[in-house]
């Protein structure tokens, strides 16, 4: 039983924390997907020389209000043709792994639902089921675009679930805990883990980014090629559904990186306020987030098989190689984490340099065959 | 065991054994892949009940994240209508009937005699022994495992290579 923080009676605490872990679960997803909605608009619209929205309330806050209460007013529309059950269980089927994920956050000290000793392992579990509600959504709207994007989307998580389960495997190497409250109190100080491990982190960001469909790997619902992809036969708060597990998708994972990456909860003020965690958590969080949607403003989108390419010739290897050395420099230096620090920033400064250069060999050699397999189609023409 | 958990056993046996038989007996393919994911859920649940919470994960993550999501891929890249579906569903009973008889029957056996060693512990926590086990005890047998695995999936690729080269 924890020692109830405020001078309250630990029985009460034991009840009183599940619910404000519960309410803050519902708070942070509903809110923050309205949160995050606004922001996007306001950060992209910064991006790209525009003021986004103004005129509903002050500073446009209350427009994704108004475009909720639309969504929720819609009428339910469900083609003939579509997969009634299947077409009505995809969007619960990405929706309630995504909030089973707020079990285990732990937002503040003493403040987490269910401080599971498998806390990580429990996270990605519930990531991975994403995937078969998106799958469903593609296979049950009975429509070309919404399959290929649920078969994009499935091949796509499938691949990036990989780089994304070792990054965590290295950050566990050096914490030793799959603990999410382990985890946060192992970083106490300034020395949190992106100090430690800041290439672990850029393949987690970029694997994460593949995860929630975001930029620049939104390629389930291009809109220029696949209309909306699986979402194309959703509409009103069917459709919102996904978006709301979309945003909780991406604040999930933003947590993740917080707590493993960032130090959680910690902060100035935390040992005497704990409930003060929150705001830090929180602020770091939305860091994280706002750090997605820069990227979305900035990057174009990538092609398929660049994609593919991309997860499987490099990410992986890096990952890989990544744990081994973590591995084998913990094994050598017990007691410090300096080596693995060092080697880290030093493979991180590699992977940085060899993807551009790796890239830019790719189309040297890709062109030269297209010259000599057109010359030998016509050698006419030339 | 408590009345709680008798409960949550009753219920995860029923969804095993009712998704089970529907995976059986549904003659739509997708929804037989569905139920045999709800059918893994179910097992995962009974994992936790025997406080076995990494295994369960486990189960979820490889039979429901991945097996499920690779089985509606291959029914979605499987033309359909092509084809009478008596393919898929033969009409071989008495010998189907035969083979289940001969596996269950030992199982149900075993199942019947057998008594609560004491495995299931309150609270969970297995992870410590699971790894030990792994990685400690069970090292060379799983690294042998790991390294066919490796060559079963690279053995793979290269078919599928050479295919497309023969296509060319």
């Amino acid at each position: 039983m924890p020692d109830g923080p405020l001078g309250l009676d630990p029985v009460v605490w034991a009840v009183l924390r599940l619910v404000i872990a519960v309410a803050l679960a519902i708070f942070v997803v509903l809110n923050g997907a309205l949160v995050q909605i606004y922001l996007e608009r306001k950060i992209q619209a910064l991006i790209q020389d525009r003021v986004g929205p103004i005129h509903t309330g002050p500073f446009g806050l209350l427009q994704t209000i108004a475009d909720a209460l639309k969504l929720i007013g819609k009428e339910d529309i469900r083609a003939r043709v579509t997969d009634k059950w299947f077409f009505l269980a995809a969007p619960l089927i990405v929706f309630s792994p995504m909030l089973a994920s707020f079990a285990v956050l732990p937002f503040a000290p003493g403040l987490v639902g269910a401080d599971l000793d498998i806390g990580l392992l429990y996270l990605t579990t519930l990531g991975s089921m994403t995937v078969l509600g998106i799958v469903i959504a593609g296979w049950a709207s009975n429509n070309k675009y919404s399959l290929i994007g649920g078969l994009r989307s499935a091949g796509q998580l499938v691949s990036y679930e990989v780089p994304q389960i070792l990054s965590l495997v290295t950050v566990v190497l050096v914490t030793g805990s799959l603990s999410m409250v382990a985890i946060t109190e192992s970083q106490p100080g300034l020395l949190v883990n992106l100090l430690v491990l800041p290439l672990a982190f850029v393949t987690y960001l970029i694997a994460a980014l593949a995860e929630t469909n975001r930029n620049p790997f939104d390629l389930p619902e291009a809109e220029s090629e696949l209309v909306a992809g699986f979402l194309t036969e959703y509409s009103g708060m069917r459709w919102g559904v996904f978006f709301v597990a979309e945003y909780g998708e991406v604040t999930v994972v933003s947590s993740i990186m917080t707590t493993l990456w960032l130090g959680g909860w910690h902060g100035p003020g935390v040992d005497a306020l704990p409930v003060l965690g929150v705001l830090w958590f929180t602020l770091k969080t939305y860091a994280i987030v706002l750090a997605f949607m820069w990227i979305r403003a900035t990057l174009p989108r990538l092609r398929i098989d660049q994609l593919m390419s991309f997860c499987w010739k490099g990410l992986i290897p890096a990952t890989l190689a990544n744990i081994v050395v973590t591995a084998v420099l913990l094994l050598a230096f017990p007691g410090t984490l300096l080596p693995v620090a060092v080697a880290n920033w030093a493979m991180l400064g590699l992977f940085l340099a060899a993807i551009p250069w790796a890239q830019r060999r790719r189309l040297a050699a890709t062109r030269r065959r297209l010259r000599v397999d057109v010359r030998r189609a016509a050698p006419e023409t030339i | 065991m408590d009345v709680v958990g008798l409960l949550i056993f009753g219920a995860l046996a029923i969804g095993i054994v009712g998704a089970g038989l529907a995976v059986v007996f549904v003659d739509r393919i997708t929804a037989a892949a569905l139920l045999m994911a709800f059918t893994f859920l179910c097992n995962a649940g009974m994992f936790l009940l025997l406080g076995a919470e990494t295994i369960a994960a486990f189960q979820v993550l490889i039979y429901v994240g991945a097996i499920t999501v690779l089985i509606l891929y291959g029914v979605m890249f499987t033309p359909q209508g092509d084809r009478p579906y008596a393919l898929f569903f033969q009409k071989q009973t008495p010998l189907a009937g035969f083979l289940v008889a001969a596996v269950a029957a030992p199982v149900l056996a075993l199942a019947l005699t057998f008594r609560d060693p004491g495995i299931a512990r309150e609270g969970g926590g297995d992870l410590q022994p699971l790894i030990t086990s792994i990685f400690g005890d069970y090292a060379v047998p799983f690294e042998l495992a790991s390294v066919l695995l490796l060559a079963a999936m690279v053995g793979a690729i290269v078919l599928v290579k050479r295919d497309e080269e023969d296509a060319k």
